[in-house]
C-alpha cells in the first residue's frame, strides 16, 4: 500500500540503508506492508533521491512499486522525465525499470527515466551542423565582454561554435534573459549557435549528496558527472571536437573544475583549450565583478565590462530589480 | 477519441507498463522497454493497433514497459486515452 510517510519514518529507513537524509524535497513516497514502511524515496523537482528499500524487500518488486509512485508524483508536477542520482552499484536495479545511465564515475551515477535526453537532442537536431565544432558552456550571469572575447577567439578555431547557456535557474539573472543576452551579443558571429543546455549541465544546485560517504565529495562527484555527460552525450550529438574555457585566476572552485575538464575531455578524445581572460581596469572581467558594480549602479565602469546589449538590460527596469536583489543578498551575507 | 489533455495509466511493476499521453499535432510514440531490443517493433504495432481501434490519430504517446503482454499494453493505452479524452 502506498502512502506518504512522515519525515521521521522516512529518515529512519533511509539512514538504516547508510544514506543521508536530506530534508529538501517536494514529495515523499512510501510503500507499506502490514502498517510498516518497507520502501521509500523522495522527489525534489525533477530529481529522485533517497530511494531506500528494507533488506527483506530487496530483490522483490518493491522498487517497481515505489518508482511508480515517484513517477506519478513527477507527472503531477509536470515532469515527464526524471533524474536519479545514486551509487553506481545500485544503477542496474534502476536500469531494469527503464532508467538510462547518463554518466557514472567513482561513487556517483546519474540515470534518467523518460524521453528526456533523447527528446532534447531531437529538438536540437535542426541546429546541428556537421564539421569540426567547438563548445563553450556558460552561465552568463550576466553576459560580459569576457564571455564575448572567449566566444570570438574560440569561434575562429572551429567550423561552428556551440555556445551553451546553462538553464538551471539558481542565478540572479533569469535563464531567459541570460540566453537572450548571449544570443544578441554574439549575433554578429556567423558561426556561433546559442543553445539551451536544458537539464544536461549538472549543476551543484540539483546535485544531491545523500548517497556519498562524505559531504566534501559532493563537488567533485557533481563536476565529474557534468563533464562525463557532456563528453558522452552532448559532444557526439553536436559534433564537438573541442571544448573551450576561459582561464580562471580568481575562483579556486572554477579553477578545479577547469583542471577536471582538461582530464575528462582528454579521456574522451576531445580537445581542451584554455584561453586567456580579457581584463579591464587592471583586473580580469568576471560576471561576479559585474554584479558587484551593478549593485552600486556604476554604469560608467560597467560599460567597459559588458557589451551594449547587456548594458541596456542592466539599465532597464528588469536590470534595476536585479540590482536591488543583489544588494539585499549582500546585506544578508 | 481525441487526446485533449495529459493523462497516464499503468505501473512500473514487472509485466506491466506505464503510459503517458498528451496532445500533439502529429502522432509521436516513444518506447522505453526492458525488452526493447527484441520486442520494440511488436510493442509499437500493438500500440498502433489500439490507437487505430480508438480512432486516435495524433498525440504524444510515451511508454515505459517492463515486458507487458499485448492485452496489458492495449488495456493501459485505452485507459490513458480514455482519461485524456475527458474534458
Amino acid at each position: 500500500m502506498f502512502d506518504r510517510p512522515t519525515q521521521g519514518e522516512a529518515r529512519q529507513l533511509i539512514e538504516a540503508q547508510g544514506l543521508r537524509f536530506e530534508p529538501d524535497y517536494d514529495d515523499l513516497a512510501g510503500l507499506y506492508e502490514g502498517g510498516r514502511l518497507v520502501a521509500c524515496g523522495a522527489r525534489a523537482g525533477y530529481v529522485l533521491k533517497m530511494v531506500a528499500i528494507e533488506p527483506s524487500h530487496q530483490g522483490t518488486d518493491a522498487l517497481g512499486e515505489l518508482v511508480t509512485a515517484l513517477i506519478r508524483s513527477g507527472l503531477a508536477a509536470g515532469h515527464d522525465s526524471l533524474f536519479l542520482f545514486t551509487r553506481p552499484e545500485t544503477a542496474p536495479a534502476f536500469q531494469h525499470l527503464n532508467f538510462r545511465l547518463l554518466a557514472s564515475h567513482g561513487g556517483a551515477a546519474l540515470l534518467e527515466h523518460g524521453p528526456g535526453l533523447e527528446a532534447y537532442l531531437a529538438a536540437q537536431a535542426p541546429k546541428v551542423v556537421p564539421g569540426r565544432n567547438g563548445a563553450v558552456v556558460i552561465n552568463g550571469n550576466p553576459f560580459t565582454r569576457g564571455h564575448l572575447h572567449l566566444v570570438e577567439q574560440a569561434a575562429r578555431e572551429v567550423d561552428r561554435l556551440c555556445l551553451f547557456v546553462v538553464r538551471e535557474d539558481r542565478s540572479v539573472f533569469p535563464f531567459e534573459a541570460r540566453l537572450r543576452l548571449a544570443a544578441e551579443a554574439t549575433a554578429h558571429l556567423a558561426n556561433v549557435t546559442v543553445l539551451d543546455t536544458s537539464r544536461y549541465a549538472v549543476s551543484a544546485g540539483t546535485f544531491p549528496a545523500y548517497f556519498l560517504k562524505r559531504l566534501d565529495q559532493a563537488a567533485e562527484a557533481q563536476i565529474q558527472l557534468d563533464l562525463r555527460l557532456f563528453a558522452q552525450h552532448l559532444a557526439p550529438a553536436f559534433h564537438l571536437a573541442c571544448r573551450f574555457v576561459g582561464q580562471e585566476p580568481l575562483c579556486p572552485a572554477t579553477a578545479a573544475y577547469n583542471r577536471a575538464m582538461a582530464e575528462v575531455m582528454a579521456e574522451y578524445g576531445i580537445q581542451w583549450r584554455e584561453l586567456p581572460r580579457l581584463a579591464a581596469g587592471g583586473a580580469p572581467i568576471s560576471a561576479s565583478r559585474v554584479r558587484r558594480l551593478l549593485a552600486d549602479c556604476d554604469f560608467s565602469t560597467l560599460g567597459s565590462l559588458v557589451p551594449p546589449v547587456t548594458l541596456d538590460y542592466l539599465q532597464s527596469a528588469a536590470g534595476q530589480a536585479i540590482a536591488a536583489r543583489i544588494r539585499t543578498r549582500m546585506e544578508d551575507s | 477519441m481525441q487526446i485533449r489533455r495529459k493523462a497516464s495509466a499503468g505501473t512500473m511493476q514487472s509485466s506491466d507498463l506505464m503510459v503517458v499521453v498528451e496532445p500533439a499535432a502529429a502522432l509521436e510514440i516513444h518506447i522505453d522497454s526492458t525488452v526493447k531490443k527484441q520486442f520494440e517493433q511488436l510493442i509499437r504495432e500493438q500500440i498502433l493497433r489500439t490507437l487505430d481501434q480508438l480512432q486516435v490519430s495524433s498525440g504524444r504517446i510515451q511508454v515505459s514497459d517492463r515486458g507487458a503482454l499485448d492485452y496489458a499494453i492495449a488495456a493501459r493505452i485505452e485507459t490513458a486515452i480514455t482519461r485524456a479524452s475527458e474534458v
